[in-house]
């Protein structure tokens, strides 16, 4: 579940990952399309990655979350938000890979990362594509303890 | 409610995450009148999806895009109900 769309002022990728996410190697996969698309690498990224916790909100141990997506919807709902935080702060490029699917403990669930030329558009595109994402992706999370799989509505605090 | 039925005749309607386990299915085909003026609020009551009026905290799309309560819905649309989104 992979693609890009390649726009007069920023480059976007979005892919939902089934199986895993390893962030550096997704990283530097991104550089190097980035290095083919504009020749140098811009000046400026800023980089964040979520992991699943190991405790749920009481404290109990995490076996695993649970990550449901709209199939269709999901993918295009974040190239959307992608796109609209992109011109907002004129940057080069932005990537996004969510996991869906079983997660343990630890592992990343989310990648995001921008390319601009300077690093106070980086840091805002990032951090409001994420907090766009958190509220407004069509993704449902499950906590699983003890055999028990528990629903969870809304966000952790900012 | 089959979904043998033709798609055309009806909307498609899905749920997700909790909502689909409290209604115990995903997925089903609902008729609709050509000339209908029947919303995602009507049509959460016709499904007797909950008590009472739609939460507000229950999220629509139609046709996999945002949505109103009161939008107008035609017949080959697809409309989910969702609670609250927690991503990322």
């Amino acid at each position: 579940m992979t693609g890009a769309i390649a726009k007069p002022g920023a480059w976007i990728q979005v892919v939902l990952e089934t199986e895993s996410l390893r962030p550096l190697i997704a990283l530097e996969r991104w550089q190097q399309h980035l290095a083919l698309q504009y020749g140098t690498l811009p000046a400026a990224e800023c980089t964040f990655v979520g992991r699943v916790r190991g405790t749920n909100a009481h404290g109990k141990a995490l076996e695993h979350l649970e990550l449901e997506h709209y199939p269709g919807m999901t993918k295009a709902h974040l190239e959307q938000l992608a796109i609209s935080s992109a011109e907002s702060h004129a940057v080069r490029a932005v990537v996004v890979h969510h996991r869906v699917g079983l997660i343990a403990p630890g592992e990343a669930i989310v990648l995001v990362a921008v390319a601009a030329d300077r690093r106070g558009p980086a840091q805002r595109c990032c951090q409001e594509l994420l907090e766009a994402l958190k509220h407004n992706a069509p993704f449902w999370k499950r906590e699983w303890c003890g055999g028990v799989g528990t629903w969870i509505e809304g966000n952790t605090p900012w | 409610m089959g979904n043998s039925e033709d798609l055309s005749e009806g909307l498609t309607v899905r749920l997700f995450a909790s909502l689909r386990e409290q209604a115990g299915w995903s997925e089903r085909i609902w008729p609709i009148p050509c000339d209908s003026s029947s919303t995602p609020a009507d049509l959460w009551s016709s499904l007797g999806l909950g008590q009472g009026p739609m939460p507000s905290s229950i999220r629509i799309a139609v046709n996999q895009h945002f949505a109103a309560a009161n939008q107008p819905l035609h017949r080959g649309d697809e409309v989910a109900f969702m609670p609250p989104i927690s991503g990322g």
